[in-house]
Formats: C-alpha cells, sequence, structure tokens
C-alpha cells in the first residue's frame, strides 16, 4: 500500500474520535443543514469542543462563531462541512493548514452533478496536507462511542442506535439513514456508520481496511451501487472477511446491460454478475434485498455452529414445521436428541409431549420448559445450533422468557436464534430482545437463511484454519 | 477473432484442440478429412459471414469422401447466392456426444478479467443459470462453480448418465483465465465445449480484443 494511503487510514481517527470539531456553516436556523450537525452534536452530549464557524453569526446554540477558521487558536481535529459546494476546497486548503487532519463533507455539488472539476480540487486538497475526507455529498459519520455525528437528519425525526459490534458502510446516504433509524428502533448497537457519498478522497474500500482494525467492530455491513475501484473492493472484502464478517448489498443490479457487448457471454455478463462473482469468490455475505441485511448481519452475534444440525424448540407446533421444512430446504438437518437428553425430557415433560426434533413443548409450555430444553440442547453432542420458538400469543408465556432467551443468546456455546411470529404484542418482545442482542425473527424464513449465512461463514472460516 | 487464427491464440495457451484444417478447394478437404477421420464437421469460412449457421454454412457429420466433396460444392454455390467471398472450408474433427457448455470471458469494468460457466442451450438462453468468478480462479473455485449452476447434476451425472471429467473442465477453465488476463481480451466465447466423462471438446471460440 502507498505510504499516503496508510497515513489517510490512520488520521481517520480524527474523523471519528476527534477532541474538537469545527462546524463550517454553523447556522442558529432551525432547519439549515448546519444547525442539525450543531444540534445534534451539542444535545448527542459530544464530549469535545466545538467550533462553529460562518462570518454572518456571532454565536450558534451557546458556542462563540467564528468568522474565519484561522481565528480559531486551539487545534482543530476534524472539520464538518456544509456550505456550498465552490466554498468547499478552499476551506479544506485552510483546514490543511492549520493542522486539521479529519474532514466530513456533507455538502452536495462535486461530481455527482457533473463538477468533476470541483471534486478533484477537494481531493487534492486533502491529499496534500493528507486530511481524511469523508465525502463529499453524503450523511458523513456517526460514532456513538465517541458521541459524533455528522448526520444531518434531526434526532428527533431518525433515532441513533447506541453503541454496539456492528458497523456499518454505505454510499447511499438515504439507505444509511433508514438503516441507522431502524437500528435504533431495535435498540440494535452499531460501532460506526460511514455514509462516503462520491468517496473522492477515501472509498469503500479504505474503510473496509480501517474498519478491519477497529476494536469496537465485530462484523460490517456493506452497502454499495457502484465500486470506485473494484478489484481493491475485492481484495479488501477478501482479506477483511477473513478476520469480521461482511454482509454485502449491491444495489443496481439491473441497471443497463452491456449494449456494445458482442458475445454471448457480453450480453450474459452484466454488470452485477461481476459484484456476485466478486462477493462469492471473497466468502462475504450477500445480501439480495436490503431486508437481508438486517436479518442476516444480526446473527452474526453469535458463535459459529460447528455443524448444520439444527434443534428446534417451539410452544406451537405448525411453526415447528414451517421451520422445519425451511430448514430441510436449506440444507440443515434436524437429528433426534441424544438418549439422555431425550429420557431427562420425557421424565420432565407431560406424557402428550412427544420427545423429537422440533420439541414441542406445546401450547400450555412454561418458561421453565423452555429453560431445560434449551439447555439439554445446548449440552448435546447431536446437535449444533438452536432455533427457539416462541410464540407469545399463548397463556403461560411471561415475561421471564426474556431472561431465559438473552441468556441462551450469551451463553456461546452454540448460536441461537429465536422466532416469534405475531401481532403488536410479539412485536414490542421481539424488540426489546434485539435490544439485548438476541437475533430475533418474525418469520421462519428469515431465521432460517439467516442461520445458514451464519453457518456458511463458519465453514468457510474452518477451511482457514 | 473467430476460426483460425482465434485457434492458433487458444494453442499458445496450450487448450487441447480438435485436429482442423482450412481446406481451399475439395481435394485439400477431403485429404484433411481422411487424415484426421470420419465423420467430420464443415465450416463456410468468409469474412462475410460472422455467424456461419445464419447463412447455412455448418454441416456436422460428414461421414465420406463425397460427403466431404458435396459440402464443399454447396458451401461454394452458397458463397456465390449470397455473394460472400469464401475463404476456404475449415474441416474439423467432430466433437465427442456429451453435456455441452458454455465457457466465456469477459473484461469487467470495475473488475477486470471475469470467467463465466454455463449449461449451453436453453439453460444459458432463458434460464440463464451461469455462475461467475474473477480472473485468476483456482479448482476450488471451478467446483464451486460447477455446484453453483441450477443445472450442476448434468454436469455431475444424473439418471444413470456418468458425470463429465472435472478435472478436464478445471484445466480448461484455469487456461481460459491465463488467456483472458494475458491477452487482455474484451470478451470470450469457447461455446460449446462438449464434456463427456472422458475430457472435453472445443468446437467454437470466438474472441474479441
Amino acid at each position: 500500500m502507498m505510504k499516503g494511503k496508510e497515513k489517510l487510514l490512520e488520521n481517520l481517527r480524527y474523523v471519528f474520535e476527534p477532541k474538537s470539531i469545527a462546524v463550517f456553516g454553523a447556522s442558529p436556523t432551525p432547519g439549515k443543514l448546519g444547525n442539525v450537525v450543531m444540534k445534534n452534536l451539542v444535545l448527542g452530549e459530544y464530549a469535545g469542543k466545538i467550533y462553529p464557524v460562518n462570518p454572518k453569526y456571532d454565536e450558534v446554540l451557546g458556542h462563540k462563531c467564528y468568522g474565519n477558521v484561522l481565528r480559531v487558536k486551539e487545534k482543530i481535529d476534524c472539520a464538518i462541512v456544509v456550505t456550498p459546494a465552490e466554498t468547499v476546497p478552499k476551506i479544506i486548503n485552510e483546514c490543511g493548514r492549520m493542522g486539521v487532519r479529519g474532514a466530513v463533507v456533507l455538502s452536495g455539488g462535486f461530481s455527482e452533478v457533473g463538477r468533476n472539476d470541483l471534486e478533484e480540487e477537494l481531493a487534492k486538497a486533502a491529499l496534500r496536507y493528507n486530511i481524511s475526507l469523508v465525502g463529499p455529498n453524503c450523511l458523513g459519520i456517526y460514532n456513538p462511542y465517541a458521541r459524533v455525528d455528522s448526520n444531518f437528519n434531526p434526532a428527533y425525526k431518525s433515532g441513533r442506535p447506541g453503541p454496539g459490534s456492528i458497523s456499518f458502510i454505505t454510499q447511499s446516504g438515504a439507505v444509511g439513514a433508514c438503516t441507522i433509524d431502524i437500528a435504533a428502533h431495535y435498540g440494535v448497537g452499531i460501532a460506526k456508520f460511514i455514509s462516503y457519498g462520491n468517496g473522492s478522497v477515501l472509498n469503500e474500500a479504505d474503510y473496509l481496511e480501517y474498519l478491519e482494525n477497529d476494536k469496537q467492530t465485530k462484523s460490517i455491513i456493506l452497502y454499495i451501487e457502484g465500486a470506485k475501484d473494484g478489484r481493491k473492493l475485492f481484495e479488501a472484502m477478501r482479506k477483511v472477511n477473513r478476520k469480521k464478517p461482511i454482509v454485502a448489498m449491491k444495489a443496481g443490479k439491473y441497471g443497463k446491460a452491456m449494449k456494445a457487448a458482442k458475445s454471448h457471454t457480453g450480453n450474459l455478463a452484466g454488470n452485477y454478475l461481476a459484484y456476485r462473482a466478486a462477493f462469492r469468490q471473497a466468502k462475504v455475505t450477500e445480501a439480495e434485498n436490503f431486508d437481508e441485511i438486517f436479518d442476516f448481519i444480526r446473527i452474526f452475534n453469535q458463535p459459529l455452529p460447528r455443524g448444520r444440525r439444527v434443534a428446534v424448540i417451539t410452544n406451537g407446533g405448525g411453526m415447528g414445521v414451517l421451520t422445519a421444512d425451511a430448514l430441510e430446504m436449506h440444507g440443515f438437518s434436524m437429528p433426534e436428541l441424544e438418549e439422555k437428553a431425550k429420557t431427562t425430557l420425557r421424565k420432565m415433560m407431560p406424557g402428550y409431549v412427544n420427545i423429537e426434533n422440533p420439541l414441542d413443548l406445546v401450547g400450555d409450555a412454561g418458561v421453565g420448559a423452555y429453560e431445560k430444553a434449551i439447555e439439554l440442547a445446548m449440552q448435546d453432542k447431536n446437535i449444533d445450533s438452536l432455533i427457539i420458538i416462541v410464540l407469545y400469543q399463548t397463556p403461560r408465556i411471561d415475561e421471564r422468557i426474556l431472561g431465559v432467551l438473552t441468556r441462551a443468546s450469551d451463553d456461546r456455546r452454540k448460536p441461537v436464534a429465536v422466532i416469534s411470529v405475531g401481532g403488536s404484542y410479539t412485536e414490542e418482545k421481539r424488540r426489546v430482545l434485539e435490544g439485548y442482542g438476541v437475533p430475533t425473527y418474525a418469520y421462519p424464513l428469515a431465521a432460517v437463511k439467516a442461520l445458514e449465512k451464519l453457518t456458511v461463514y463458519s465453514e468457510y472460516r474452518k477451511t482457514l484454519k | 477473432m473467430r476460426d483460425l487464427p482465434a485457434f492458433k491464440l487458444l494453442k499458445r495457451y496450450g487448450f487441447g484442440l480438435l485436429p482442423y484444417s482450412l481446406a481451399k478447394n475439395e481435394k485439400q478437404a477431403i485429404e484433411a478429412a481422411e487424415k484426421m477421420g470420419y465423420p467430420v464437421a464443415m465450416k463456410l469460412i468468409s469474412p462475410q459471414a460472422s455467424h456461419k449457421t445464419d447463412v447455412g454454412g455448418v454441416r456436422l457429420d460428414v461421414k465420406n469422401h463425397i460427403g466431404v466433396k458435396l459440402v464443399f460444392k454447396e458451401f461454394k454455390s452458397i458463397a456465390r447466392a449470397k455473394e460472400l467471398g469464401l475463404g476456404g472450408v475449415l474441416v474439423q474433427r467432430m466433437a465427442r456426444k456429451g453435456v455441452e457448455l458454455i465457457i466465456g470471458g469477459k473484461r469487467d469494468e470495475q473488475f477486470g478479467s471475469m470467467i463465466i460457466l454455463g449449461l449451453g442451450g436453453i439453460y444459458v438462453e432463458i434460464f440463464r443459470d451461469i455462475s461467475a468468478r474473477l480472473c485468476p480462479i483456482t479448482r476450488s473455485d471451478v467446483e464451486e462453480m460447477v455446484n453453483e449452476l441450477k443445472s450442476h447434476p448434468v454436469l455431475l451425472g444424473a439418471r444413470g448418465k456418468r458425470g463429465i471429467n472435472l478435472r478436464a473442465l478445471e484445466d480448461v477453465m484455469l487456461k481460459t483465465c491465463k488467456l483472458m488476463e494475458k491477452e487482455n481480451l474484451k470478451e470470450l466465447d469457447l461455446n460449446p465445449v462438449i464434456f463427456d466423462e472422458k475430457g472435453g471438446d472445443l468446437v467454437d471460440v470466438r474472441m474479441v480484443k
């Protein structure tokens, strides 16, 4: 790797963990981007120093506002820029001279509207001073650990997730904004959020490399529309995915076919085929649609299964059958439990419970039955993963099940996925469990697909040893 | 690029080719056919006819010297009727019977050289049942590519039919990647390549630089 690139990756710490931030284009007027960004920092309890910069104002949200950044005498780690595109290259140059080494440019109006000249100028300025520049034309970054937030969507309209282990790299700001909101809704914590827009200085491959060594990041979502450099992306995916699982999605799959193609292959092989090839070869988990991104990534907090043998525990026979069908279809088996486990269960359960797999604890099962069945499946040598179906509609399931499921998910002997199908009461419980980091699904198929991805990744990791 | 120049390039990369010869007249065609053994395939070569089958310029399973003579005459009259320059007639030993595959290459703007595999005929035309990898590939990549095809039972053997020689398929695919990368080809069709349990025969090729 080039020396300059290493420096840029290193300097990303000024973006993600700045001790001080200057906001260019800060504004006291509600609704303006420069106002939202300021509010998000101030109300989000960012602990570092904030320097609003805007010649029009003396003060923004209680912070002294500077007409010119050169008048700030203290060290600035990061610049967040929302001013019109024409002004940005100059700002970055000034920042560079002052020793600022991180920048997030939210402003649009660059290559995406044909102003490649402005974008080149911007990149040149950043590279001259080794400034790690995120953007332009993006939502920027969110790091709940340092409470740094450049997302210009107001916090009251778009939730902000707490600290967690999932990082998210997205080319699209809109997709990023929605995902953040959904993550916050389900209480799923994140490590780093990066919306990189045009990616003129650092692109998807660079951010993957950065996250490879980020302590808080355990798994990565990559949402991409068009790579800046496909080969580099491929190499980065392959390298990082060995250590941290990546769930990748390519959007804009069916855009334009190769019109100029002269051969059969040329006609068959649209652009998406190359992405698909790259994902498969790098062994990253591909999400084929937006729903799957979230379904898949959530299960990657679980330990990797040793094989494809699943125990299904349920309090509703039909849902057990649906899950068994989905498992069969995805190449899983549901072997019988070990003899000693079956004996224990037989003694414990009412006579009308059939001791088989799926294990149907039946509709009047209480929390205790789940607890025992889960422990037996965890110990069982015939079992690699657990799918636990809890139908909250039944009379004897109460809040204590949440603790049982959370302990199962935290157990770490075997991966666990929970399925709960139902309406608003169920939905509420699903949210609580997600907040505790239990991968919970609204439908059998979603859970099984996710478990399959985890299992395939586990099989891949075994080949590395 | 097709036919002879393309064959020559393939040969340089170590592709095993069916014996072939370009005949300028009937006598040469018969000589070539006798040497390689019947049955043979005959293809009309003309700079103006890029789709040989469209002009009726392909004859398969020609079984003896009388047939060769007849086909050669036919090709001459086709060329005359369609006002095509006749560059000669390609005589090629008939390929084995087996599973017809398409192996292709493409230079992707973003990812560079890549290779695709599909079962020929309707599988690729209608179902678009293809798998792809970026070059270079390994033997285990080929194995995965085969398994990714929905039609993979046809390759691996089903309903009493033996599977194709996977080792031979791997060899062709590895060479294809090398060719794509070294020659920096824009597009490549090896279509069809016919495999049985013993090996494979490359029947037709088309390259775009």
